[in-house]
């Protein structure tokens, strides 16, 4: 089964995707050898079936806190087939440096940008098609509260995993 | 692996020269690309050089001669090139994507944001929240209403006696009718405990918390108590636990997982186990000393006092840093009513599949104290230290029950009350005893669980000598000033 790792800082709404995504089933364990809670989940896109993960909360690939370090242990020992970088469309510059890591590191990366609805209401408006051009990676905007922009996600998942096979 | 044909960030010269000479030097495969573990091994990260070390044995000492000539090239760390080349090419690529309006509107949250984190006006605000989440709706409607109900029709009407008929019927042998559907049997006490008392308290409590999470208040009261909490070793994120304590100190235990350092976690336990009271024990103090305004203040005053101070001392001698806290402060939203539903469903499911077995265990070690005699030897031990903080003897019973159930202890403080055996001094140093005596017994199992059996052993002890000791105290003061309360 192919995987999903919703990855992002903390606070911008992973969980809430995650339970999107996955509808109400989800495991919590700790991540082996720590104390840190990792969600696991399935999610029916298209006609496939994958597991979801919800990894702590990181800032940088260059892990400071035990939560950061299991987070890129999951990137580094699950080999997921999706990178769902999720981030604060409010703070973009502060946390496009993580999407860049991500993309330095080879990872299957899909960008959110998620609350875009507050990013509206104080008047920031990002134009996404560019992001796509400058980064060549699928970009999209959310509101994950809400479920604005969850089919089109789901869309663009089913879209990414073809052009994989 | 999908090619992606992002055009990867350009350092500088001497920096790509080592990255390439590092990434032909790595011959296995880490998932990350060779550029990425070529970028953390210049940054030393500790986890990615052991991991190199093993795999790239022989070309290790090659690999470290490249990182410190590399650093040797440059004033300053490399990660702070490496991060600054970083945000300068994010800054680039995000300022060509956002274009900036006019504000939609003049923000009403703004001004409500900051009086939150105000401490002069956010002390008033946090005790509105209070009075009204925790007191009102968690304390009188949850713990009383709720409770009322459950405990008396559902169970006592109506489970209660259709299940000691069942047991009863089919199950002649008799101790292991008691074990079941005795005094403190698991279905009569420990099943109805979880079911009909913890669980309308716990239910109440998460569903004002959830509301008071998804508001975006949380992270403005740890902003707000973040500087006091400082002093007792702890940040503004462990405003959450005990936060949470209010509701129910064992569920509260679980969550200091979330604190960020072992001194952390240690500090915020022994706080939730000596000084905070949870619901249950709340609702039955509020009972006991409603009707003396002055009694409760003092009750509250010595409560407060007990926590700073431990708090102080604990931070004092427990080794380690300060704890940093930086907390990102999400804008004020109106709550949404099915995300409240899920989060308390959620987490009432997550907390009772926990707590559950703790109850049955509890119970099982009751019954086994009772027929053992165990009870009444702990009885009588207990009415050494009764009596020397000035209580009549029969409060040593309330005490040994509030153990196993805390506001079982108040609530035989109450009949004690009733029966007119103790004055208003003596009713003032049982509740501050009684607050701060050791934890009910699944809170005591949650701290071996999550500490190790030898803090939670040491904890307790501690929490039994010191309640006791303030109670002493307290009784001295009030001789010595002569005070009636």
């Amino acid at each position: 089964m192919r995987k999903i790792a919703i990855f992002g800082s903390p606070n911008v709404g992973k969980s809430v995707m995650f339970s999107n995504l996955t509808g109400s089933y989800a495991i919590v364990s700790n991540y082996p050898g720590t104390t840190v809670e990792v969600s696991r989940g399935k999610a029916r896109i298209g006609d496939e079936e994958f597991e979801v993960i919800d990894t702590p909360g990181a800032y940088s690939l260059l892990p400071v806190t035990e939560e950061e370090r299991v987070a890129r242990s999951i990137l580094i020992n699950e080999r997921p087939s999706i990178v769902l970088h999720m981030l604060d469309a409010k703070n973009l510059e502060r946390m496009l440096p993580l999407t860049l890591q991500l993309l330095e590191a080879g990872m299957p990366v899909i960008l959110i940008l998620n609350i875009t609805d507050e990013a509206e209401d104080a008047g920031i408006n990002i134009d996404a098609n560019r992001l796509e051009r400058d980064l060549s990676i699928p970009v999209l905007a959310t509101v994950s509260t809400t479920g604005k922009g969850l089919d089109i996600l789901k869309g663009r998942i089913e879209e990414y995993v073809k052009k994989l096979l | 692996m999908l090619r992606n044909f992002y055009r990867k960030i350009g350092y500088d010269d001497p920096l790509e020269l080592s990255l390439s000479r590092l990434e032909s030097l790595l011959l296995s495969d880490y998932t990350l690309s060779k550029r990425s573990i070529s970028l953390l091994l210049l940054q030393e990260d500790t986890e990615i050089l052991g991991l190199v070390k093993e795999r790239e044995k022989e070309r290790f000492s090659e690999i470290t001669t490249i990182i410190e000539e590399t650093k040797a090239h440059y004033s300053q760390p490399l990660l702070l090139i490496i991060s600054q080349r970083r945000q300068e090419e994010a800054s680039r690529i995000a300022r060509s994507a956002i274009s900036l309006k006019e504000k939609h509107r003049r923000s009403i949250k703004g001004y409500l944001s900051k009086i939150m984190m105000n401490p002069l006006t956010g002390g008033p605000i946090l005790l509105a929240v209070l009075y009204y989440g925790l007191y009102k709706f968690v304390g009188t409607f949850g713990a009383g209403v709720l409770v009322d109900f459950l405990e008396e029709k559902v169970f006592g009407n109506f489970i209660n006696p259709f299940m000691i008929n069942i047991i009863t019927r089919y199950i002649h042998f008799e101790l292991l009718q008691d074990l079941l559907v005795g005094e403190y049997g698991i279905i009569t006490l420990g099943v109805r405990y979880a079911v009909a008392i913890i669980l309308p308290i716990v239910a109440t409590f998460f569903f004002a918390f959830a509301i008071v999470e998804d508001t975006g208040y949380l992270p403005r009261l740890a902003m707000l108590v973040d500087r006091m909490f400082k002093r007792i070793g702890l940040s503004g994120r462990a405003v959450i636990p005990l936060v949470l304590g209010f509701g129910c100190d064992t569920m509260a235990t679980m969550v200091t997982r979330t604190l960020p350092t072992k001194r952390e976690r240690i500090i915020a336990t022994l706080l939730l186990a000596l000084a905070i009271p949870c619901s249950a024990q709340m609702g039955v103090i509020l009972g006991l000393l409603g009707d003396k305004p002055i009694g409760l203040i003092v009750w509250l005053g010595v409560i407060i006092a007990v926590f700073m101070f431990i708090g102080y001392l604990a931070a004092k001698i427990m080794p380690g840093e300060m704890p940093t806290f930086y907390m990102e402060i999400p804008p004020l939203r109106l709550p949404k009513l099915s995300n409240i539903l899920r989060k308390t469903w959620f987490r009432l499911r997550w907390y009772f599949l926990e707590i559950l077995p703790i109850f049955l265990i509890a119970s099982f070690i009751i019954w086994l104290g009772q027929i053992t005699g165990v009870f009444n030897f702990l009885v009588k031990l207990l009415g050494f230290p009764v009596r020397w903080i000035g209580l009549p003897n029969e409060a040593a019973v309330a005490f040994l029950f509030g153990f196993f159930r805390r506001d079982y202890g108040a609530a035989g403080l109450y009949d004690l009350k009733k029966a007119g055996l103790l004055s208003g001094n003596q009713l003032v140093i049982a509740c501050v005893t009684l607050t701060l005596f050791l934890p009910c017994i699944a809170q005591l199992m949650i701290n071996v669980k999550e500490r190790g059996i030898r803090m939670g052993i040491a904890m307790s002890i501690f929490i039994l000598f010191f309640s006791f000791g303030t109670g002493y105290i307290l009784n001295i003061l009030l001789t010595l000033f002569s005070l009636h309360l």
